[in-house]
């Protein structure tokens, strides 16, 4: 089976998750646990959206790279990639929509986006040349769309190399080379500005050089995951048939390593800001380790000692259940790992300002104050008033820097993801798939007249 | 390894080679009287050699004061030399490690000299920590035992004993790699061998005889070896790191350290692997086995690393800045702006700005600009050690405290002494051993040597029964043979292997061998009708495929007309006109 065909059962099947994901959204903006600002709310698309246009956008640049290196064995199911990039389309009207709300100031996600802060914070008013809603918006939708740019490039590019063939001097695979080795400098410098941007700046006192590496390669491990469970999914309905045990095999083995990758740089970020112990860096993992440990080991967990431990033998990568396990257990690894990136600071922001309001102008200054509040609708509340229900703990997190972070307390959707999170993390990622698949279904599964057909048909380990 | 090769990959090894050419080649530098060339370099490196010796020894006899440190710059050109030439040995462990790993076969072509680099260079760093202690005679403090001096003269506790196994360990598993590579290769120096030199390359050679459980068991070593320096490409330099990342000085204190200097190393030591074979292909005659595919890798592997280190200088400038810590912001502002700026903007020209130029394929093609550049980069990695050491100490917090240094000539002697050293041994190693890995240059020959594959290719099986494989499908057994007289013939009856058509996979022949059709010769006499009568009736969905130029193919398949299959198959669209 040459073309792909998206059934109507399939395709139900994912408007129904998208569904579960709108619901989810809506009833987080409802719900009781969430606070004045709708933080949960606009955290999870954050969360999400950003999770998955970094898939997107590593999914097009491992296709980029594949091509600039002259790569053969991954070619049967480029068209995989190929569509996966082209879901930058989704990621530039999500982060677009975030960078709007931003821009509006519909919410408190960024603590650099409150006026009255960023006077009272000369951190923050430091850094506003670079945290300001103008770059937030129109940068991101400059550089998101020039990723998207460069993935319609490539599709277009294959498409044509389809319909016309390739000739015996390659020409369009030539010039898909070209667009390939000039995205990934544009994406490697771009993606750091958008990952600060995005991600590192909701924590928007704290610093780290290695952020952004970390957290594409968090992106590039979901997007080895997302390949192998789709197509593993496309195995077993009989497409992808020349897709063998051998490609999916080197599909684990990147699984593999660069789960161990990731464990490096997460290892190099943890142990440098934990051994030099500066206090402009700590506060970050003391929050995360004292506050939110669930998420701080299970990430390590969840990232590391499963692929490590179960993709270490030969067979387990070479076994579809077991490899197939590991990617649906080490994708949502990742989706909470990003979680742990954001949560922590957005609480924390939504934390300061409420605070704030509560209590005029206390900036980075709420140390002082004995108890706090998670902002339960914080408006209306005064300084006295900090004792929600399950939410009266003291602040043992505070003292060791000027920033305290004031969420002892175990709360659903910020501690750990709740089923509200999880269902819209369905919703997004049925949105992605019946993108992929509706793009899957519009061409050829494989490329006949890639160069590297032949050696991709036959490829062996 | 798949035996389908695409078209449009170039030969890796080219002049037409055969197995013996191959030997000849690479094996008889080991057996001449060296050149003029040779002795002069042996000579002048013997000398730098010499004079780093008398430098060593000066400082150990005069004290580390003949060294231009001082109060706040512990670390000068020592460290530096030290850290640069760590880096310049991660070239040798990417090539034979990680690019094995990555079936990357123009690694063949120069992952023994790489290999043996990373030895030399670990050897010449190795000495700076040993001699910048000062006292040489305590060195022994480097190890973890128990400290029987008291508080006051403590074992060295930090990243620095990190180092110390990181190092140790690198330089152990590099040299087990270098060497087991060699067996196989000094044991084809011992068979051509006589006398003296026999019993030596015997011994060399481990009693190697080629059998075939021999080479089994070096191909699982190899493996094994691969997946253990993997790690230790990373390890490496990423301790290295530690020992400035993990102090709480500004501008040694970033997160950014561990994978941007691995990507340093592998950058630095790219371009020393180019520096010194660009000189031996030319000296060795090398230019078949080190080809301008070779370079032009090389090339693009300095381009991405050295972009990487580019992004790694702007992360780390914008988030001095973005930190809003005074500190870290006066240490950049220092590094470009301050006395050292020369430093700065010789590194960001040097590493970020001059591989820029190997975005032009004729640049990363051409010898001179390659040996150029790959010039700059030593002297731009070097910078880039220089900047993170000497002007970060030079200014502390504490102005009062702040110099300018510069070293001495014995700081400089010990330097030119470990080029010598680096030097001599490369020279030596190249009299000794086959400079490229003659085992595996062979191993690669049938499927990327340029009578197989590129657009000179046209050997295709010679009669020799071993020799069956051309540019399309190299080295499958074949049943037939274009030469109807060979031994092979007798088997063309039998049966054939009819995925050699374009159009046909294992299922589809599979389906054809059950109706019977199980020859070139019957195919061709097939009707396209029946054929694809078969099809429908088979086993399995193949209405993509079309039969319509099966009888065609097989005929020319038949024929032993290879070559003209080949270009019907180019024309062809899977198997369809």
């Amino acid at each position: 089976m040459r073309t792909f065909e998206f059934t109507n059962r399939l395709r139900i099947t994912l408007l129904v998750g998208i569904a579960i994901g709108l619901i989810c959204l809506g009833l987080t903006w409802f719900s009781a646990s969430d606070d004045g600002f709708h933080s949960r709310f606009w955290s999870n698309v954050l969360h999400n959206s950003a999770f998955f246009t970094m898939i997107s956008a590593l999914a097009a640049f491992f296709l980029a790279a594949s091509v600039t290196a002259w790569a053969g064995w991954y070619t049967v199911f480029k068209r995989v990639w190929e569509s996966m990039g082209l879901f930058l389309l989704f990621g530039l009207i999500m982060m677009g929509l975030i960078g709007l709300s931003v821009y509006m100031g519909w919410n408190e996600l960024y603590h650099w986006n409150d006026a009255t802060s960023v006077e009272n914070d000369q951190i923050l008013d430091g850094k506003k040349g670079f945290l300001n809603k103008g770059w937030y918006f129109f940068g991101t939708l400059v550089i998101v769309g020039a990723w998207y740019f460069f993935a319609t490039r490539f599709r277009a590019l294959s498409l044509q190399e389809e319909r016309e063939g390739n000739g015996n001097d390659f020409q369009l695979h030539r010039r898909l080379r070209f667009f390939a080795a000039a995205y990934l400098p544009v994406f490697g410098f771009t993606m750091c500005a958008m990952v600060w941007l995005w991600i590192m700046s909701v924590d928007a006192h704290w610093y780290s050089t290695l952020f952004a590496w970390y957290t594409g390669a968090s992106a590039f491990v979901s997007m080895i995951c997302l390949t192998i469970l789709i197509l593993n999914y496309l195995r077993n309905r009989g497409y992808y048939q020349n897709v063998t045990t051998e490609h999916m095999h080197d599909l684990g083995k990147l699984l593999f390593a660069f789960s161990i990758f990731w464990t490096y740089l997460w290892f190099s970020q943890y142990m440098l800001i934990w051994y030099a112990n500066v206090g402009e860096e700590t506060g970050y993992f003391h929050t995360r380790i004292n506050e939110y440990p669930i998420l701080f080991y299970g990430n390590l967990i969840i990232n590391f000692l499963v692929p490590f431990f179960v993709l270490m033998r030969n067979d387990t990568k070479r076994k579809m259940g077991s490899l197939t396990f590991v990617a649906a257990i080490v994708l949502l690894g990742h989706w909470v790992d990003y979680f742990q990136m954001i949560k922590p600071g957005v609480a924390h922001t939504a934390h300061e300002i409420a605070v704030q309001e509560a209590g005029g102008h206390h900036g980075a200054e709420t140390k002082q104050l004995g108890a706090h509040d998670h902002g339960h609708d914080a408006h209306g509340h005064d300084k006295g008033s900090h004792d929600h229900g399950n939410d009266s703990h003291g602040h043992d997190a505070h003292g060791h820097d000027g920033h305290g972070h004031g969420h002892g307390s175990f709360n659903v959707g910020f501690s750990i993801p709740g089923f509200l999170e999880i269902g819209t993390f369905l919703g997004y990622l049925s949105l992605f798939l019946f993108f992929v698949f509706t793009s899957l279904s519009r061409s050829s599964l494989t490329s006949e007249h890639d160069p590297f057909i032949e050696e991709s048909l036959h490829h062996h380990v | 390894m798949s035996s389908y090769i695409s078209p449009i990959r170039e030969p890796l090894v080219t002049g037409n080679k055969t197995y013996h050419q191959i030997t000849e080649d690479l094996a008889s530098p080991t057996e001449k009287a060296p050149g003029r060339a040779w002795i002069i370099g042996f000579i002048l490196a013997i000398s730098m050699l010499a004079f780093g010796l008398f430098c060593i020894a000066w400082t150990v006899w005069h004290g580390i004061g003949t060294w231009n440190l001082n109060r706040t710059i512990g670390w000068g050109w020592d460290i530096t030399n030290f850290v640069w030439w760590i880096g310049i040995g991660h070239a040798g462990t990417l090539i034979s490690a990680i690019l094995l790993l990555f079936r990357q076969k123009w690694r063949t072509g120069v992952n023994r000299a790489a290999e043996a680099m990373t030895i030399f260079a670990v050897i010449c760093a190795a000495l700076f920590p040993g001699i910048h202690v000062g006292r040489a005679w305590v060195v022994f403090y480097f190890f973890p035992y128990p400290n029987t001096r008291g508080p006051l003269w403590p074992n060295f506790n930090s990243p620095l004993l990190w180092d110390l196994f990181a190092i140790s360990t690198y330089f152990t598993v590099s040299l087990l790699f270098w060497y087991t590579g060699l067996v196989p290769d000094f044991a084809t120096v011992r068979d051509r061998a006589k006398g003296f030199r026999k019993k030596i390359y015997n011994f060399l050679s481990f009693g190697w005889t080629g059998s075939a459980k021999h080479w089994q068991r070096w191909e699982s070593l190899s493996l094994v070896l691969a997946g253990i320096a993997t790690p230790l490409v990373l390890s490496v330099h990423t301790i290295v790191s530690f020992d400035f990342a993990t102090s709480v000085i500004p501008g040694w204190h970033t997160t950014i350290f561990p994978p941007y200097f691995v990507a340093g190393a592998i950058f630095s030591g790219f371009a020393m692997v180019l520096t010194l074979m660009i000189v031996t292909r030319k000296v060795l005659n090398l230019q078949d086995y080190i080809t301008f595919a070779h370079i032009e890798s090389m090339n693009k592997v300095i381009l991405v690393t050295g972009t990487i280190v580019g992004v790694a200088y702007l992360t780390e400038l914008f988030i001095a800045w973005y930190s809003g810590y005074v500190y870290e912001q006066f240490a950049f502002f220092n590094r470009a702006l301050g006395p050292y700026w020369w430093s700065y903007f010789g590194m960001m020209f040097c590493n970020v700005i001059s591989p820029q130029f190997f975005w032009f394929k004729k640049i990363r093609r051409s010898l001179f600009w390659t040996f150029l550049l790959s010039i700059v980069i030593n002297i731009g990695m070097w910078f880039e050690r220089f900047v993170i050491i000497a002007t970060t100490l030079a200014r502390d917090y504490l102005p009062s405290s702040w110099s300018y240094y510069s070293p001495t000539w014995v700081e400089m002697g010990i330097f030119i002494g470990t080029l010598g050293l680096f030097f001599t041994f490369f020279l030596i190693f190249t009299r000794v051993a086959p400079v490229v890995a003659i085992a595996e240059v062979k191993s690669i020959l049938k499927s990327a040597g340029d009578q197989y594959t590129g657009p000179n290719a046209h050997a295709h099986g010679h009669g020799h029964s071993h020799d069956h494989s051309h540019a399309v499908d190299a080295g499958n057994d074949l049943s037939h043979n274009d030469d109807a007289n060979s031994s092979t013939g007798t088997i063309l009856t039998m049966e054939d292997d009819l995925k050699k058509l374009e159009g046909i996979g294992p299922k589809i022949e599979k389906t054809l061998k059950s109706a019977g059709i199980k020859t070139f010769q019957q195919l061709m006499g097939s009707e396209i009708a029946n054929l694809q009568t078969i099809l429908d009736e088979g086993d399995g969905n193949f209405t993509g495929n079309s039969p319509e130029s099966w009888p065609q193919q097989a005929k020319l398949a038949f024929e032993g007309k290879w070559d003209e299959l080949k270009d019907l198959q180019d024309r062809l669209d899977g198997g369809k006109y």
